[in-house]
């Protein structure tokens, strides 16, 4: 009737482990608390349109399956978002017991119900019937998957080109382990899997239109959704030496196995970033799990301008990662090419908000320098030049993201729809979930009209 | 979705979950949204007849609070219904003209046989579907009406056999269970032809009283009386009812459960141990008819795993498994378990088990566990209702093979 389930734990990686989730006692609890507001201001909030507000009804009048289902059915990627979503800036901000005492935990108890359906084996999804109609979803990050979950559930047969080994893409590498790990990426990834997607990993395009050319091979439609893999590095002097690292690399080697290399460059030894976001945050906290001694964030914002999540931030803070903001780093300090320090200044800007290079002044007499053994950059990420090359008749914005239609992301190419950060340039992992969503509804649209 | 139809008395109910005969019940607007949210049925709220006066006590209703939960009960001195019988009557009308397919049961309460028939004709003739007898309604300001028939086994059979003779479509009485045994006015229902029985109306009580001016709760302009007593508070006792109900061969009249339901699981609480029919207020009174999702939702599922294919198929399930305490197989014996690797050390149980249990926990307060004695615990497992850590709870009733009942030392006075 109502089991207790098992928390997944990841055993791979002893320096990470994903926060406690609660347990059925905890969640009732939780869920307890919440007022059930007439018109749920937490449900209005979520791009992805997830409706708190009516999960946790549910959860309190014990009808646990079928909150699971509210949150699947919307969102099969719902308990990713629970791990990973910036809550405090969507749902639990609306959350109207702040005006009694504290915001429902509601990203908690999204995981722990989604968590609770893999335990108990409840899947919730239902599937039409096979339409026999060929589909292509391009990239596995959360754009990709969800669009190919919402496709399959339709009954189109959607095939996913993944470049990687593994599924899930920003999801699985340029997420730290502490945040969502394998275990709990592949139970969630097997909900798609299991309406009967197909896989195509470590796939290679190649060549001039090769993405384009798939609707010449069978496949009616194409979804976009190759995410952003160019990470920035600022060109200053030493950018180019050893144990330079931008965040992609970092997370990349933490998170296919291959911590051991990161380890002797980041145990016991001191470690600069680059960015104020909440993947510097991420990165800056997985250096402090690897024990290292004294980690720098550098950024350009003032402390209560850093674009990171708060949620973040406090970690980073609680982790000892020492915030030097208002600030930039001018060189990277170099022996042999090996990174032995930085040095920077304090900036202003002439124009308030405006971050471009020529608006940045340095403050005189603040220069600075930290001894440091290894710097990363986390200030962001661009496309991927190949993609122009794959994509030759597709229409590109000035800042080289793929431009669609706001309403039914399609590309300029007919049966071609894009979304995820390729189309939004950097955002939320929700965010990519919402446009997989709305492209699948645009994409099946489309398909219907031409069976 | 499952199929949760049911047919009581040669009517279909989409599925058994109703509003019962009260303040959720007043008007057809309020009645056609619960339908739309999915309720199957209604028991349109309580119609007196012309010698029953319209009255309005204010305030009229109190929350009943333990600690931070809300409305765990609620007292109301309500009465009949604050509306003319033309309305209800056109409401009545309105409902089966648009909402053909959810049963209208009307309840209705009269003074004499007169008023009685009056009723019955008045709204057979509008379009109900069953007619529910209020016998129990326990604060009439009217001698001789609701709670007061109930307690008059000999009316009961009258008023029904009057409403009977009259009308043909099925006679539901709703019963108080402020009697000593509910199955007798039952039974006399049941000669009365009733065609079966809602159990139970509202528990006489009083949640309390000001300690400040000395006025029982709700405070009617400086007065208070005993009055009806409604909530999950009261579910132990409607449940017991529909169970002795259920349990009466010679009666074998369908049920309509009525008291403290809330959730899906009360609701299979109450199938399962005889009711056809489920009906509610106070918990539409705290959740608003957005509970019933849940219910159709739970109970959906529930048949799924269980594998019920009707809900039919589920009504008295639990019966055979209540017994007499006399019955109790009292050689096999057991304890409390302890899995002490997962104790937080709050010495809650300790508390429970010395001064109110059988002194068979010592406490290690070095390193601040109970140190349990399983041969002198004879069972209350009142620690286990303190303990804080669950889901599974840390400590559990076990059979010990071959345990003998433990009889506690003379007193060392």
């Amino acid at each position: 009737m109502i089991k207790e389930g098992k928390a997944s734990k990841s055993k791979k990686v002893k320096y990470f482990e994903l926060d406690k989730p609660y347990t059925l006692s905890q969640a009732i609890i939780e869920a307890d608390r919440c007022l059930l507001c007439y018109d749920s201001p937490c449900s209005q909030s979520c791009p992805a349109e997830t409706d708190p507000g009516r999960f946790i009804k549910k959860l309190r009048l014990r009808n646990i399956k079928g909150a699971v289902k509210t949150i699947k059915e919307n969102n099969i990627l719902g308990g990713i978002c629970g791990l990973v979503c910036p809550v405090d800036k969507l749902c639990e901000e609306k959350c109207l017991a702040t005006g009694i005492d504290r915001a429902i935990n509601i990203g908690r108890l999204q995981r722990f119900l989604v968590e609770y359906g893999w335990d108990i084996g409840f899947n919730p999804i239902d599937k039409k019937k096979n339409k026999n109609v060929n589909v292509a979803v391009v990239g596995s990050g959360p754009a990709g998957l969800t669009c190919a979950g919402e496709l399959a559930k339709d009954g189109f047969m959607v095939t996913i080109f993944e470049k990687n080994e593994k599924l899930g893409g920003i999801l699985r590498y340029g997420i730290p382990p502490y945040k969502l790990n394998d275990d709990f990426l592949d139970r969630e990834i097997k909900d798609v899997l299991d309406l009967g997607v197909k896989v195509k990993t470590n796939y290679e395009f190649n060549g001039k239109g090769s993405i384009e050319n798939l609707l010449k091979e069978g496949y009616k439609a194409i979804f976009v959704s190759t995410g952003l893999q160019n990470p920035y590095k600022l060109k200053i002097p030493g950018s180019d030496a050893k144990n330079v690292f931008t965040y992609h690399d970092f997370l990349w080697k933490i998170n296919s196995g291959k911590v051991n290399e990161i380890l002797d460059k980041v145990k016991d030894k001191n470690v600069l970033i680059v960015g104020g976001g909440s993947v510097a945050m991420d990165v800056a906290i997985t250096c402090k799990l690897l024990n290292a001694k004294t980690v720098y964030c550098v950024a350009l914002e003032s402390m209560e301008d850093l674009p990171s999540d708060r949620e973040d931030l406090h970690k980073a803070i609680d982790h000892h990662v020492v915030i030097k903001p208002q600030s930039r780093i001018k060189e990277i300090l170099t022996k042999n090419k090996e990174v032995i320090g930085a040095r920077g200044n304090e900036i202003k800007l002439l124009k308030k908000g405006d971050f471009s290079p020529s608006n940045i002044k340095d403050i005189s007499g603040t220069e600075f320098s930290f001894k440091v053994d290894m710097i990363i950059f986390a200030i962001g990420s661009g496309v991927d030049p190949k993609i122009k090359e794959y994509l030759p008749n597709i229409k590109f914005d000035d800042k080289g993201y793929i431009k669609v239609n706001k309403d039914t992301y399609e590309t300029s190419v007919k049966g071609i729809f894009a979304g995820g950060e390729i189309v939004t340039g950097p955002s939320l992992v929700v965010n990519a979930v919402r446009d997989g969503k709305k492209a699948a509804k645009s994409i099946i649209n489309f398909l219907n009209k031409q069976l | 979705m499952k199929d949760l139809s049911i047919t009581v008395c040669g009517v279909k109910f989409p599925n058994p979950f109703m509003l019962s005969s009260s303040v959720v019940s007043n008007t057809a607007e309020m009645i056609a949204r619960a339908f739309d949210a999915g309720f199957g049925g209604v028991s349109f709220k309580g119609i007196g007849g012309p010698s029953i006066e319209i009255i309005n006590p204010a305030p009229r209703m109190h929350s009943y609070n333990i600690g931070s939960k809300k409305l765990v009960g609620l007292q109301n001195v309500e009465q009949t219904t604050d509306r003319p019988l033309k309305d209800n009557i056109q409401d009545v009308k309105w409902l089966k003209k648009n909402y053909p397919k959810n049963p209208i049961m009307v309840n209705i309460m009269g003074f004499n046989k007169e008023e009685w028939k009056y009723l019955a004709l008045t709204f057979e003739d509008a379009g109900a579907d069953m007619l529910e007898l209020n016998f129990s309604c326990p604060h009439m300001s009217v001698e001789g009406s609701g709670m007061k028939v109930g307690q008059a086994f000999k009316l009961v059979r009258d008023f029904t056999e009057i409403v009977k003779k009259n009308v043909k479509i099925p006679v539901f009485a709703k019963l108080t269970s402020n009697v000593t045994d509910i199955t007798e006015p039952a039974m006399y229902a049941k000669e009365g032809g009733a065609d079966g029985i809602t159990a139970v109306n509202t528990v006489r009580g009083v949640i309390g009283v000001n300690i400040d001016n000395f006025v029982p709760y709700p405070n009617v302009f400086g007065k208070g009386a005993i009055s009806g007593y409604s909530g999950p508070g009261i579910k132990p006792i409607s449940l017991k009812c529909i169970v002795e109900l259920a349990k009466k061969k010679e009666l074998g009249l369908p049920l309509a459960g009525c008291g403290g339901i809330e959730t899906w699981i009360d609701a299979v609480e109450f199938l399962l141990s005889g009711a056809s029919l489920v009906q509610m207020t106070t918990s539409i009174v705290k959740y608003g008819h957005r509970l019933v999702e849940d219910l159709i939702e739970g109970l959906s599922f529930y048949m799924e795993e269980k594998k019920f294919n009707k809900v039919e198929d589920m009504v008295g399930k639990a019966l055979p498994n209540y017994y007499e305490t006399k019955d109790f197989d009292l050689s096999r014996q057991g304890a409390a378990k302890f899995d002490l690797d997962r104790c937080i050390g709050c010495g809650l149980c300790y508390i429970a088990c010395q001064d109110a249990g059988g002194q068979c926990i010592e406490w290690d307060s070095e390193k601040r566990r109970p140190i349990p004695d399983e041969e002198k615990c004879y069972s209350c497992m009142i620690c286990s209702f303190v303990c804080p850590v669950d889901n599974p709870p840390l400590i559990t009733f076990k059979e010990i093979k071959g345990k003998k009942v433990y009889t506690p030392p003379p007193s060392k006075l």
